[in-house]
Parts: structure tokens; sequence; C-alpha cells
């Protein structure tokens, strides 16, 4: 029988440790809990979980702590749980190092997507196989990163040099939430203005030319305040 | 009131010396008409006591002035000498006109302060009532579905085995709309508490682009509702706009909400976004029966008394109201009306010229 994966769930709330313990358990993970922070980073040193699921609001740590004391010796995924209005605190986390994060209250699907995306990045990354040059595929737009082509149902979209950068970093964490920040210093390089208007801009005019209705778009979806998220490849 | 104090007294003293100063000039020129003497500490006493506070700044001007003219005025000069024929007329005069001037300013000053404070005390307890009666519609408006909430958990509780696969799916759906609904709610309610100041009903603003924060919200409601079908349209231009995001998000998809599910039209409604000098508007329109005229003028009070309606429980009251309420924070305007065929709600967002600067001109 194959290993499971084994996920660490940090959170104080029993109700809910109950409903997505039984719903991970149900789709063949491994689960482990724990209800405080203390608890949460003793068991990260023991167990080394394949993926952490934190909640931000714990009774005893700031999450922001947990993430950064993870951060310093481990790449394990880590998705935080948080409210939805809180963005700051979410930007926050996902520059500290969360891999993304999910707003409660969320549905069992939503969860479960996040997951696969997160793990499958961190083998992505483990593995540093050939898939990372292998096109990015999602509906009708395809971006081959060998020949540096956009195409869209068979046709060639023309892009700035810039717009290409930012959509070939959207679109190698597809399914993540990259905040605007992590965006600017990819594309501009870590001395580049934190002014994020530039980037929003050029976000404007890659909308303008990938989607057909920006107002209600397919493949570039907004987190407004935190940053932008490429839909997954299918 | 040290300094209340203090300014009147200065103003009185002033005066005095004002009209006292004006007085001998006039007396160096004409030397025989006391009359017109006395007309100007007249006039300086009417001004004291109408603009000092209290009896005793008049009563001292006065005082002060039948003793100057007597001194400094009449014969023999430079010496007080009250026996003077007609003295005494002069005297009590003056007395009595700085008197009924007073009284009379003095009542109106505490008239028009009572009348603010009557005033102040009005809106407050309009203020007070319209909270009382946003709370009661909120909780009534919760109770109803947790009502159904508690009632179906404990039917399938109790009675699980008796109910085929098929009414339990529909009893948990119920409990899912339900407590789905709650949800939105409950998110109303928070939004409001990020207009952080109850007496300047600011919000923090950041530039935002239009079309992002209508995506956004869009893909909110559908995550909400998957089937639902929303068009939407907004300009070409790159439009960027100072706003709370979260906010303005909230009130998109509460009247997108209202126009899926009130309009009792299964036509997708319309979201427009329309560009102009100084504000952009948002145009939310359904194809349904649209609003009782009788509701319109306070659709947006919090009370709603559409007793009629089926799903009276989901009522668009407190949505509605939080909308304005979240308007208003941003300086903007909101209004619903009826179209041709169907109801109609638009709202406006200012822009800040000052935020509109590219970047590179920084």
């Amino acid at each position: 029988m194959q290993p499971k994966v084994n996920i660490l769930f940090i959170e104080d709330e029993r109700n809910i440790l109950a409903f997505v313990t039984k719903l991970l358990y149900g789709h063949n993970y491994k689960v482990t809990t724990a209800a405080t922070g203390t608890e949460g980073l003793q068991l990260i040193n023991s167990i080394c979980p394949d993926l952490i699921l934190l909640d931000l609001g714990l009774p005893d740590m700031d999450g922001q702590t947990i993430i950064r004391q993870v951060r310093d010796w481990s790449d394990c995924p880590i998705i935080v749980i948080s409210a939805r209005t809180n963005e700051r605190e979410k930007v926050k986390a996902l520059d500290l190092g969360a891999d993304d994060y999910i707003t409660r209250p969320f549905g069992s699907a939503e969860l479960l997507a996040r997951i696969r995306t997160s793990l499958r990045h961190s083998n992505r990354m483990n593995t540093s196989s050939d898939q990372l040059f292998r096109p990015y595929k999602c509906g009708d737009l395809v971006l081959d990163f060998e020949k540096r082509t956009l195409t869209i149902c068979g046709e060639i979209v023309h892009l700035t040099p810039i717009e290409y950068k930012i959509l070939v970093f959207l679109a190698q964490n597809c399914g993540k939430v990259m905040t605007y920040s992590s965006i600017i210093n990819n594309v501009w390089g870590p001395y580049a203005d934190d002014n994020n208007r530039i980037l929003r801009v050029n976000m404007t005019n890659i909308r303008r030319k990938i989607e057909t209705n920006p107002a209600d778009p397919k493949y570039i979806f907004t987190e407004v305040g935190v940053g932008y998220r490429m839909s997954e490849e299918h | 009131m040290n300094k209340l104090l203090h300014n009147n007294t200065l103003f009185t003293l002033t005066l005095l010396g004002i009209a006292t100063a004006l007085a001998f000039l006039f007396f160096s020129f004409v030397s025989e008409n006391t009359a017109n003497i006395a007309l100007l500490y007249i006039i300086a006493q009417i001004l004291i006591a109408r603009y000092t506070n209290g009896y005793l700044y008049g009563l001292f001007s006065s005082v002060f002035s039948v003793i100057c003219i007597n001194f400094f005025f009449t014969y023999p000069f430079f010496r007080l000498n009250f026996t003077l024929s007609g003295y005494p007329v002069t005297f009590i005069g003056m007395l009595i006109i700085t008197l009924l001037t007073t009284a009379t300013t003095s009542r109106l000053k505490k008239q028009t302060e009572i009348l603010a404070k009557q005033e102040k005390q009005v809106q407050i307890a309009r203020q007070e009532s319209l909270r009382a009666n946003l709370l009661r519609a909120v909780s009534h408006d919760l109770r109803t579905p947790l009502t159904s909430i508690i009632g179906t958990t404990s039917s399938l509780l109790s009675d699980g085995s008796i109910l085929s696969d098929a009414e339990k799916k529909e009893l948990l759906e119920n409990i899912e709309n339900d407590s789905s609904w709650l949800l939105n709610m409950v998110e109303n309610l928070l939004s409001v508490t990020r207009i952080n100041d109850t007496v300047t009903h600011q919000v923090n603003k950041t530039p935002e682009i239009v079309e992002e924060v209508v995506s956004e919200a869009v893909q909110r409601l559908k995550k909400r509702f998957p089937s639902a079908s929303i068009v939407v349209h907004v300009p070409d231009d790159f439009l960027m706009i100072p706003m709370d995001a979260i906010l303005i998000e909230q009130v998109l998809i509460n009247l997108l909400e209202n126009a899926l599910i009130h309009s009792g039209s299964s036509h997708a409604p319309e979201l427009t976004v329309t560009d102009h000098p100084d504000h952009v508007a948002f145009c939310v329109k359904d194809f349904g029966h649209g609003l009782n005229p009788d509701d319109i003028p306070d659709i947006f009070s919090g009370i709603c008394h559409n007793t009629g309606s089926v799903d009276s429980h989901k009522g668009m009251g407190i949505g509605l109201s939080i909308c304005k309420t979240i308007i208003d924070a941003h300086s903007g305007y909101i209004e619903a009306k009826n179209h041709t065929n169907g109801a109609l709600f638009l709202f406006t967002l200012p822009k800040d010229e000052e935020e509109n600067i590219p970047c590179s001109q920084k």
C-alpha cells in the first residue's frame, strides 16, 4: 500500500477540526491535529508533515510566528486559514512563506483543491523535473515556455516582455495566489519600487489580451488586496 | 469659562473706550449738545448688552456711561454733579434701556440654546430608533433561518431512520441554503464594522481597478449560486478609483443577489459600469416584476414592509441599508427605481483626482 500523505491541521475550533479531519480521511489523507500553536510546532518538528493547514487565529500563539519558525528549516507547504476581511493578515502570511490561503468559511471542494495544488507544487520543486518546461494549458489557452509563445485557440497573442514574464510566473504557480510583492520581485527584481500600480496596469493589459470579458475572467482571477491567482491547468 | 469672562470684559471696556473717545472728539467740535453724546453711549450699551453674557456688563456700562457723561461732558467739567436739573431722567433712562436690551438679548440667546439642544436630542432619538429598528430587523432575519436549521437537524437526528435518502438530501440542502444565507448576512454586518469611525463615517480607501473588484464580486456570487448567470459590462479603459474594495464588493454582491433572487425572473441580471468625468457609475438591472413604488422611498432604510412577499425572511431590507451605509461612507450616491421591465439599482463612486496621477509622474 502506498504511504499516505500526512497533513497536520492546527486549529482550535473542535467542530471544524472534526469536519476537516473526516473529510481528509475520506480522501485518503493521514491527518494529525493540534489545538494550539505550541503543540503544532512540536508536531511539525517530530513528524515532519507533508503539508500544514494552519488557522491564523490560535489562542496561544500568532500564526505568523509559526510560519516564520517553520520556514527557518523547512519548505513544507503551508496553507493558512483566515477570515475574508483580513487582507493584511493574508498578505503577511503569504509574504512570510505560506503557500496559499483559504478563507473561512470554506467548502470541502475548495479545501481539497487547495491541498492538491500545494502538494503538486511542492512535488515539482523537489523533483525539478522537466515538467516545468511542459506548456501550460488551460482551456483554449496554451503558454509554451520553450517557444515563448502564448496562443488562444491556436492564435498567437502578442505580449510585451514584461507581460510574458508575469504570465510565466503566474502559470508556473497556477492555482496558488501570488501576492503583488512576490510578482513584482520576480518580474522587476528585488529593487523594484513596491508601488503595485505598474503591475496592475500590466495585468489590465494582459486581461484585455487573453480574456473575452475582463470583468468575468476565465484564466486569471483577482484576489483584491492580496494578489492574483491563475487558473489550474485543465 | 475664564476665557469667556475675559472676552466679555475686554469687549465691554473696548466699546466704552471707543464711545468715550468719539464723545471727546464730538465734544471738542460741538460743546453744547450733550444729548448726542448720550446717544453714542446708548449705542455702545446696546451693543454690549447684545454681545456679552449676563446682566453684569450691561449694568456696569450703563453706570459707567452716566458717570462719564456727568464727569466729562456736563458743566461743571471734570467734576461729578448729580444735582443738575433733569439729570436723574438721563440716568434712569439709560439704565432702563440697558436693562431692557440685556433682558431681551439674553432671553433670545437662551431660547436658541434650548432649540439647539432639542434638535440634537431629536436627532439622537432618531438615530437610536433607526438602530433599534435595524437590530430588530436583523434579529428577525437571523432567527428565521436558525429556527429552520435547528428544526431540520433535530428531525434528521431523531427521525433519520424513517426518512428516505431523497428526503434527507432535501433537508440537508435546506440547511446548507439557510446557513449560507446566514453567513452572507453576517458578512454584511461585519463589513459595516470596517467603517471604523461612527462619527466621520469614513473608510480606508486604496486605489483599486474597477474590473478587478467587479470580477471578484461576480466570482464570489457564483460560488454561492453556481447556476447563476450575470451579464457584466465594464469600460475598456483602465479605471482605477479609490475605495474599500471589500465593502464595494459587498454592495455589488447584495445588489446582484437581490436581482437574482427577488426579481422573480430567470433572465440574467446586468451589471454595467460606466465612466464619467468625476465619478464611476455602477448599475444593476434585473428583468423581473420590479419594485413596489410604495417601497422605493425608504427602500434603503432597513425597514422592509413588503409583507406580501413569500420568502419574507430573506428580506432585502438589511442588505440594502448596508449598501447605503457603505456608499455614503464613500461619499457616493445610491438610488433605486424601476425601468421599463424590472428594477434598477444605481450607485456612484467619486474619482479622486489626486489619486489618479500615474506613478511615473510622482
